[in-house]
């Protein structure tokens, strides 16, 4: 069953090159969306057997991870096939190419159970991420395509080499399949074990843009375009999570789970001060968001260093964070497609001009920093009981501190943008919205909204049963 | 006793070629003596002793393919379709960059001393040399400019990963191999594909022109 859909999604990407037209494309790729979901909803269940000796399956984490990805990369793809359309005369052949193989290389990541092999997934979604941000050809994307792909190469060879240390560490076990690398976990070398975990956070750190290895995602996100900053933010992050996720599984299995926790909760604290001292004052809509972004993935990390229920709280974050993050980037497309700027000061009275645009914008606004009833309060709440359950009250001050900052932030540029008079007479007033860029908009929309209401009950109990994995 | 000294032989003369490239400037040569230290890693399975296997044929067989003939043979295309032939000595000087290479080594053996190997090691040397490689390609990485000589850096930090994974011959399997040669391969196209949408755009290939990014 893995096998097929992972067949499934590469065939498609090989016959998007192949077929002559863009409509033709679209179809292709909304529909392989589609079976790609229908499958990953019968996962839930019935869990798939493994597949190439142990190599592939699904554990809850992965399963976890892969639900996120599936739903956004649904509604990223029927959003791209109108946000190319906008694009007078250009051909979206190796746009969507390459959104099949960067969703290949993102199924891979959710369902390796060797790490290896994870690694190689990794590898490949920074490779088929780079052309989609090049879409513009603008020289400012090129720029920022070379500084992704050298900083993620670098990152990404790191981590190549702490999982290298991670075998030799692991040279007695003489296998890297992760349930019997747990399952004799006493058999590990100590001293490797640690090398080779310092190297994964750094290498998979820089995947996930934590601070101080972030220096490609301001320009990438600031670049890319909308539905495919919201596949990088709302779901290679998550990849690079998963990555954190198996790295505290072998700590934990090995008893260094003191060792970790340390380095978790520094470059937790560490990403969301510096995210959020960095969005005062920001002059570029999508840098704003990248740098939400890094304060994001600060906090799940936050949340999985402080152990106990914070590893519930960063779990649940991670699913509420892919939404909303997805929401925010399709707004950031639609105000780029219509105002074709990416300055703050240059994009006012979206409300007036687009009504829709401007109701998610404020939206995604709520929901990104974390206001009730959106899920993303709910989460971020949990971590912060986490840290005052574990008497780490400084923790938890600078948490709330900069909590508010990145809130007050926020605030004052998007309500200016929202509100107020648009500058080009032309857009006084509503312009036409097609709705194939608001409907994914208001289905994710709908997903936040709803994990904040109500937590569904069965992902509630994969949720607990998942961090139990943890210890907790 | 053979083996072992051939074997360290060949680990000394991948770290020396790598210190070559710290004081290199023109860009083929830079390109012709990562080349020439590939084809010495080429040969350093072989120098390990024990029987000559499927498994070996396979990792030495690509590595001549990919990192002998195509990566090279590829970036020496690009040199010919840049004007510029040499790269600036980057941020720091030639004498500064060999000087920290220097560091750089005793650094790595310092490292190695502290981490202590359970199983076979083959030579005292290998893991001295692979951080060695390993570092000097970080360092090639980041104090040049130019991007062949950044991608050249990229992947001599792979040479000394390459020498890592040999000690884990008998433990990893050989798909896994297979898929870390496909990426850089993959790795390199996409970044010469990059380079020459750079040369398109600027009509140059020096990245440090790439600030309008800077905040």
């Amino acid at each position: 069953m893995i096998l097929l859909v992972l067949g499934l999604l590469l065939a498609g990407g090989g016959v998007e090159l192949i077929l002559p037209k863009n409509g033709l494309r679209n179809i292709l790729l909304i529909s392989i969306a589609l079976i790609h979901l229908i499958c990953v909803a019968s996962f839930w269940f019935h869990l798939p057997l493994d597949a190439i000796s142990g190599f592939l399956g699904l554990d809850l984490f992965g399963l976890i991870i892969l639900s996120i990805l599936s739903l956004l990369f649904f509604a990223v793809s029927v959003y791209s096939a109108g946000y190319v359309g906008n694009e007078k005369g250009r051909s979206n052949r190796i746009f969507t190419a390459c959104l099949l193989f960067l969703f290949f290389s993102m199924t891979l990541v959710t369902v390796s159970q060797h790490l290896g092999l994870f690694w190689v997934a990794v590898a490949f979604t920074t490779l088929m991420s780079a052309p989609l941000i090049n879409f513009h050809h603008r020289p400012q994307a090129l720029e920022a395509t070379w500084k992704y792909l050298v900083i993620g190469s670098v990152g990404i060879a790191l981590a190549l080499l702490g999982t290298f240390f991670l075998a030799i560490s692991a040279i007695q076990i003489k296998s890297l399949v992760l349930s019997e690398v747990l399952s004799h976990a006493d058999l590990l070398s100590i001293p490797w074990l640690k090398v080779g975990v310092i190297f994964l956070v750094v290498g998979y750190g820089t995947k996930m843009g934590l601070v101080p290895m972030h220096g490609w995602k301001p320009a990438t996100y600031g670049e890319a375009p909308g539905p495919v900053g919201a596949l990088l933010a709302g779901g290679v992050t998550n990849c690079a999570f998963l990555a954190f996720l198996r790295i505290s599984q072998v700590c934990h299995a090995a008893n260094q789970t003191e060792f970790l926790r340390p380095i978790l909760l520094a470059l937790g604290i560490l990403s969301i001060a510096w995210a959020s001292l960095s969005m005062l004052g920001q002059v570029d809509f999508n840098r704003l968001l990248a740098y939400s972004s890094i304060e994001h993935m600060g906090i799940l990390i936050l949340g999985l260093g402080l152990g106990g229920i914070g590893i519930y709280g960063s779990l649940f974050h991670a699913v509420n964070n892919a939404f909303s993050k997805g929401l925010i980037f399709l707004v950031s497309g639609n105000l780029f497609q219509q105002y074709h700027t990416k300055r703050i000061r240059d994009i006012q009275g979206v409300l007036r001009a687009l009504p829709f645009t401007g109701g998610f914008l404020i939206v995604s606004f709520l929901a990104v920093t974390g206001i009730p009833p959106f899920g993303t309060f709910f989460s971020e709440f949990i971590i912060l009981k986490a840290a005052l359950n574990d008497h780490n009250y400084g923790i938890a001050f600078c948490y709330l501190l900069f909590l508010s900052v990145v809130f007050i932030a926020m605030a004052s540029i998007i309500l200016r943008m929202a509100k107020g008079l648009p500058e080009d007479a032309t857009m006084e007033n509503p312009q036409k919205e097609p709705l194939i860029t608001t409907i994914p908009a208001l289905f994710l929309a709908a997903i936040a909204l709803l994990l904040g209401l109500c937590v569904p009950p069965f992902l509630d109990h994969v949720l607990r049963q998942s961090s139990a994995l943890l210890g907790s | 006793m053979m083996t072992s000294i051939w074997l360290d032989m060949a680990l000394a003369v991948i770290v020396i070629l790598a210190i070559c490239l710290l004081g290199t400037s023109r860009l083929g040569s830079i390109v012709a003596l990562f080349a020439f230290q590939s084809s010495i890693l080429a040969a350093v399975p072989f120098l390990l002793g024990g029987e000559i296997g499927i498994h070996k044929l396979v990792i030495t067989i690509g590595t001549l393919l990919v990192k002998v003939i195509f990566i090279p043979y590829m970036l020496l295309w690009a040199v010919r379709h840049v004007s510029i032939r040499r790269d600036s000595p980057g941020i720091l000087g030639v004498s500064t960059s060999l000087l920290l290479g220097g560091l750089l080594i005793a650094l790595s053996f310092f490292l190695s001393s502290k981490l202590v190997l359970s199983g076979k090691t083959f030579s005292g040397l290998l893991i001295p040399s692979a951080f060695s490689t390993l570092f000097i390609g970080f360092l090639l990485l980041i104090s040049r400019t130019k991007a062949i000589t950044q991608v050249v850096g990229y992947l001599v930090m792979e040479n000394g990963i390459f020498l890592f994974a040999l000690l884990l011959f008998e433990t990893t399997p050989l798909l896994v191999e297979l898929g870390i040669f496909l990426d850089i391969f993959v790795g390199v196209f996409v970044m010469g594909i990059i380079m020459n949408h750079i040369q398109n755009e600027f009509d140059h290939m020096d990245t440090s022109q790439l600030k309008s990014l800077k905040e």
